[in-house]
């Protein structure tokens, strides 16, 4: 007992000193009160077309280079990834429209090529449509220098139509959250994946343990033999209904589990020699049965 | 040996009980008006949402009544900070009064589930003969003289007696600790990624704005884990088990019946009898009105929490998650 509590304490007194180690090395970082962004400042002027940009060329404030995509399946990065002419097809996220050249484009709404695009909170519970966000045509790539979606205006010309005050670091949230499950999220936002899949083990390990635990409490204390007695007698009554429930239920399951068994008597070892037996008996009675016979 | 009349026994103070009272009431709150705006497409949302009026202002009761239960935790933990005997201070905590884990506990665990399995019983198949067969047809197969066999078989019994003790619980059951403990970290969890999701722009500045996708994903994931488990587990354990059947009081009342207690938590009540606490810790039972009013409370947190579990559950396919 003594040992036992010396065992709990010098566990309790490690985890103390290793979370005021933790706190310690904490407190060494130094603090950065706006990590979600940071501000950038260059010389750059640059002639300016009609489409106003929205980008204070001398003074800025960009989300921070903390990544959450860092590939997307089935599209190639890197400086020539594709050939020059599978290029114009592939590479259309710089393109002012990103839709050029497509057979039939007018014909066609956004959600039968992007059928998934249109899972997200945005439009399924707001009701917001595509183009709320994307603008008319042509729609611009996201990418594009001019294009209200570009991350160095999306906050203020696509966010802030509804969230007022959104800056850079709060327009970097996925409206379009790949599906956090999936192995090829792992590639593309493994923060989510990996965050999902650790909560979702935790809820599973949960339940996993407790709810046959609990269904086992309530099993064996149903045939334990109580030393008080329980003073609700119309309780008592209904249990003892469901006490007659479950034998008569795992009766007939055992019952039946014996007729199967039965069935399959041949591969117990005993009944494997019984059945030999037989059969040789049986063999000796037909030997017999032909000798007898004249 | 009682004195007449009183004949159950306390665990629970009043400021506990209240704390109990207002954790059911703004969970069952959070837990409507946060399924509500999950399941928004489903004719079942929209109704459970106009319950609260609408979409809109689901979300703030669900904001509001979040920051009055960060309040209530910390209140608690203040309520810890002076609870804790600090005389005795690295002792007091290790006591068996106390809610902290222990290496007994999982002793106990192991000896629990030894018991539901019914390992205790298997020592009684020695009278079915069992140990008898085994022994026959150990022999056949290995051709042991009889002298040798009965020292295995001794080694064999004595090791079954060792697990199949069953398991003499002190005030608190290890399943018990760990109803606590988890809504010790379930409300952290909760509240911090709530008070994230609630002030998007502020927390924006320290974290980037795909630390929200992240941060929905463990928010919806621990809520379904506390609901799961405060639906089934907690409600099974506090009502449905035999030795609590219609309802388990002890949290509205403050006491529990002591011949209950004796059977269940032989440890704490020997340890009170020992120490000559018992009959100060023994009350009368609550008034019938009372006690009607604790089961009206009672079944109404069941009837809402299955309604949302099922409903929940029968509605899940058909959300956008």
């Amino acid at each position: 007992m003594k040992e036992a509590v010396t065992r709990v304490r010098l566990v309790y007194i490690g985890g103390a000193v290793g979370l005021l180690i933790g706190l310690a090395v904490i407190l060494t970082v130094p603090v950065r009160l706006a990590r979600g962004q940071e501000e950038v400042t260059s010389k750059i002027y640059r002639y300016r077309e009609r489409v106003a940009t929205g980008y204070y060329e001398g003074y800025e404030v960009s989300p921070r280079r903390a990544r959450a995509i860092l590939e997307t399946p089935g599209i190639k990065r890197g400086l020539f990834p594709y050939g020059s002419s599978s290029a114009m097809v592939r590479i259309r996220a710089r393109l002012p429209d990103s839709h050029k050249g497509l057979k039939f484009y007018y014909r066609n709404t956004c959600i039968e090529c992007h059928p998934e695009q249109a899972r997200n909170i945005h439009s399924v519970r707001a009701g917001i449509t595509c183009r709320q966000c994307h603008g008319p045509e042509p729609i611009p790539a996201i990418n594009h220098y001019y294009s209200a979606m570009n991350t160095i205006r999306r906050h203020s010309y696509v966010c802030a139509k509804c969230h007022e005050g959104a800056t850079a670091a709060f327009a970097s949230f996925y409206v379009h959250e790949p599906p956090a499950a999936s192995l090829e999220t792992r590639e593309s936002f493994p923060a989510l994946f990996y965050t999902y899949w650790g909560m979702l083990l935790l809820l599973v390990g949960t339940l996993a343990f407790f709810i046959p635990h609990s269904v086992m409490v309530g099993l064996r204390e149903l045939s334990e033999h109580l030393s008080f007695s329980v003073p609700h007698t119309l309780m008592v009554g209904l249990r003892d209904v469901f006490k007659k429930l479950v034998f008569f239920m795992s009766h007939s399951f055992l019952a039946g589990f014996r007729k199967f068994s039965q069935k399959l008597s041949f591969f117990k070892p005993q009944n494997f020699l019984a059945g030999y037996r037989k059969l040789f008996k049986k063999k000796e009675a037909f030997k017999n049965e032909t000798d007898n016979a004249p | 040996m009682s004195p007449k009349g009183k004949t159950r026994i306390r665990r629970f103070s009043p400021v506990q009980r209240l704390f109990h009272v207002l954790l059911m009431l703004s969970f069952l709150t959070q837990g409507a008006t946060g399924l509500s705006r999950m399941y928004i497409e489903t004719s079942w949302g929209k109704g459970l949402a106009s319950v609260f009026g609408g979409y809109e202002s689901c979300l703030t009761i669900h904001k509001y009544v979040g920051i009055f239960m960060i309040c209530w935790f910390l209140i608690h933990g203040l309520y810890l900070f002076f609870k804790i005997d600090w005389r005795q201070f690295p002792r007091s905590l290790f006591g068996p009064d106390s809610l902290l884990p222990r290496f007994e506990d999982l002793g106990q665990a192991i000896q629990h589930v030894a018991w539901m399995l019914g390992i205790d019983r298997l020592l009684r198949l020695d009278r079915w003969g069992f140990l008898k067969k085994l022994d026959d047809f150990l022999l056949r197969i290995t051709r042991l003289p009889p002298l040798n066999r009965v020292s295995y078989l001794k080694e064999f019994d004595g090791l079954l007696s060792v697990i199949t003790k069953p398991p003499r619980f002190d005030r608190w059951g290890y399943w018990e600790k760990f109803d606590y403990w988890a809504v010790f970290w379930g409300i952290p969890l909760l509240g911090v990624t709530g008070l994230i999701m609630a002030f998007p722009l502020f927390s924006t500045r320290f974290i980037p704005g795909w630390g929200l996708n992240v941060v929905f994903w463990v928010h919806r994931i621990e809520s379904i884990l506390a609901m799961c488990h405060v639906f089934i587990i907690h409600f099974f354990i506090a009502h449905l088990r035999r030795h609590s059947f219609p309802m388990d009081r002890a949290m509205f009342e403050g006491s529990v019946d002591l011949a209950a207690a004796r059977h269940e938590k032989p440890a704490w009540i020997a340890r009170l009898e020992q120490t000559g606490k018992l009959e100060s810790q023994l009350v009368a039972e609550a008034t019938p009105g009372l006690r009607a009013l604790f089961y009206i409370f009672g079944y109404a947190a069941i009837a809402v929490g299955a309604f949302l579990l099922i409903g929940g559950l029968v509605n899940s396919p058909s959300i956008t998650w």
